[in-house]
């Protein structure tokens, strides 16, 4: 758990930062957000007072680090930024090892720890642990640069919009990544961005700042649903409203049972396996054919966004995805109809 | 692009034994080429430097430059140090300013000054040197330290490093090749304007040379120049080889 109590930061008579308290639950998913200059990445380096603070308390867990030398408070605190910042000199094990070795670690545990760190983010070790910093493409070294920032369990990770500067395909990959290791760790992490999708797919909380001042905190569904002032909508952004809520449901919320009887308006067949082969009816128009054959691009699975699963139904045409487990058998499906007849 | 890098760096490794050999030979048996100087120049009596071994030269030689290198490298690296931390970023003008007087400052106008303060030989002529050979130490260091990007410093800040952890663990290391290279400008430098210590009497390759222009011994100059022109060379192959062990992945060199 980490706790912000009325962060507050000025340069001469010039607010940045103005009175913001928040609270991190332990395992949670926090995403500062906000346009350039609300002050989201100056609390953020506030935190591991990379920039000292005007006034303010932070306590994490029960203790009240404000007056803790900032060096120990770092090592307490992982830390990935944009430009990501590997040691140029150093291969990847000794980038990762940096925090262990000035906690002074035996080195078997810090040789053991890379190694599973590289394990989490999908890097073979023997391939990477040697690598120089140069050897690596932007996303392995953006891995590399989070990992280095997870090696000794810091009690909260802080992250700096850190795939600000990669391809849109690589940052759509490590955000799933993100998303997996945040799972499989419950690390406690605050996340920088100026991204409403990104921070939509990540956040379990989101911290709306404007102008130096904390406007809303609250889940995502709130701040879409439920925002406190006309600036979080309009931050939000009014034209794709609806689809930025589906990018926050899941097809398993929206899953019914799948109907196999002719009787119905459309139904499934299935083959022996049971994985769906066939769709009768379910085309919203008339030119298309009455029986057309499943492929594998417009099924859905239960993790999938509604957002992409209403896309794939925009784009094959169709009113109904049959919903796949991880064989391929048909388990469900998601329909329109189901789309348009839930509250949001 | 990288491969006639590569073919140029291993050529000039070859280079390196080949005449280190040719320094040693030429220092050592410099008297065995009696017949060759007397055949080029038959006017002379003695056509081969004698009143001191070239091997003494040599070391006096060395010696010189060894001395004020040291002291260049500790006091312009240290200058270098100061004006890059935050208490001493004021100073960096001013510091910068000496140091290219130093080097501006001939070295003979030096000798001049000192000479009366501190008397004949060996002090005078390392003073002059080392103000010489401080220049390229302290702007090198300056530069090897100011290129450490910025997002490397902040990551170090990070991850919790002290000041000084930072220091010697990131930046010193990524600046080293650019500060080496600093120090190789500065010795190789010296190495030729050390020959003017001879005027004032401190024995070094100059030694010959002087008694060659006052004595009309085109010989002598030429033993005393050629020894001091290998030693540059081979001081700045090796100094070359030293810096490419401090070569980040990927850098480009030259």
């Amino acid at each position: 758990m980490i706790e912000l109590q009325g962060l507050t930061k000025t340069y001469g008579d010039k607010t940045v930062v103005s009175d913001i308290s928040l609270r991190v639950e332990r395992g949670e998913f926090s995403v500062l957000i906000g346009p350039s200059g609300c002050g989201k990445s100056t609390t953020l380096r506030m935190i591991n007072r990379l920039i000292p603070l005007t006034s303010g308390r932070i306590l994490l867990g029960d203790e009240d680090v404000t007056r803790l030398p900032a060096e120990q408070l770092r090592r307490r605190i992982g830390y990935a930024i944009q430009s990501i910042g590997l040691f140029p000199h150093w291969t990847v094990a000794d980038n990762i090892a940096v925090v262990p070795n000035l906690l002074k670690w035996p080195s078997a545990r810090i040789a053991s720890r890379v190694d599973e760190l590289l394990d989490l983010f999908h890097l073979d070790a023997g391939e990477f642990r040697d690598k120089y910093p140069h050897q690596l493409s932007g996303g392995q070294a953006q891995r590399v640069g989070v990992a280095r920032a997870l090696a000794a369990d810091p009690e909260v990770l802080l992250m700096d919009e850190p795939f600000g500067a990669v391809d849109p395909l690589t940052r759509e990959v490590l955000q799933n990544e993100m998303r997996r290791v945040h799972e499989q760790t419950g690390t406690t992490v605050i996340f920088v961005t100026h991204d409403m999708d990104e921070a939509l797919k990540l956040a379990s909380r989101i911290a709306l700042l404007d102008a130096g001042r904390l406007v809303q905190y609250d889940r995502p569904i709130e701040l879409l649903t439920a925002p406190a002032e006309a600036f979080v909508s309009d931050f939000i952004g009014k034209a794709d409203l609806g689809l930025k809520l589906l990018s926050r449901r899941w097809v398993h919320q929206y899953q019914q049972a799948a109907t196999t009887s002719g009787d119905a308006p459309h139904h499934w067949e299935t083959d022996a396996q049971g994985h769906p082969t066939c769709l009768h009816g379910g085309r919203p128009t008339a030119d298309v054919p009455p029986r057309v054959a499943v492929t594998d691009d417009w099924t859905a699975t239960p993790g999938m966004t509604m957002k992409e699963a209403l896309s794939r139904m925009v784009w094959y045409r169709v009113g109904v995805l049959p919903v796949i487990d991880d064989a391929g058998r048909l388990i469900g499906e998601v329909t329109l109809e189901g789309v348009m007849g839930r509250q949001p | 692009m990288m491969a006639a890098l590569l073919r140029r760096e291993r050529r000039r490794d070859a280079l390196l034994p080949l005449l280190s050999l040719l320094l040693v030979a030429l220092v050592l048996f410099m008297g065995r080429l009696e017949p060759l100087f007397h055949a080029a120049f038959p006017q002379l009596e003695t056509p081969v430097y004698a009143r001191e071994s070239f091997w003494r030269l040599t070391l006096d030689h060395l010696v010189l430059v060894l001395v004020s290198s040291l002291i260049s490298v500790s006091v312009g690296v240290s200058a270098g140090l100061f004006v890059t931390r935050r208490t001493g970023r004021e100073f960096e003008p001013l510091v910068s300013a000496l140091a290219a007087i130093g080097q501006t400052f001939p070295p003979a106008a030096v000798l001049a000054i000192v000479v009366p303060l501190a008397g004949f030989g060996f002090v005078p002529t390392i003073v002059a040197l080392t103000l010489y050979g401080l220049l390229p130490v302290v702007q090198n260091t300056i530069t090897g330290l100011r290129t450490v990007p910025a997002d490397t410093l902040e990551a170090a800040r990070g991850t919790g490093m002290s000041a000084r952890q930072i220091l010697w663990r990131v930046e010193l290391p990524l600046a080293m090749r650019v500060i080496i290279a600093g120090v190789r400008v500065s010795v190789i430098i010296n190495i030729g304007t050390a020959t003017i210590g001879s005027t004032v009497g401190a024995q070094s390759l100059g030694t010959p040379i002087i008694a060659g222009l006052v004595g009309d011994n085109i010989a002598y100059v030429i033993q005393g120049a050629v020894l001091v022109g290998l030693l540059a060379i081979v001081s700045d192959l090796s100094f070359e080889r030293l810096e490419r062990r401090y070569r980040i992945g990927g850098e480009a060199t030259d």
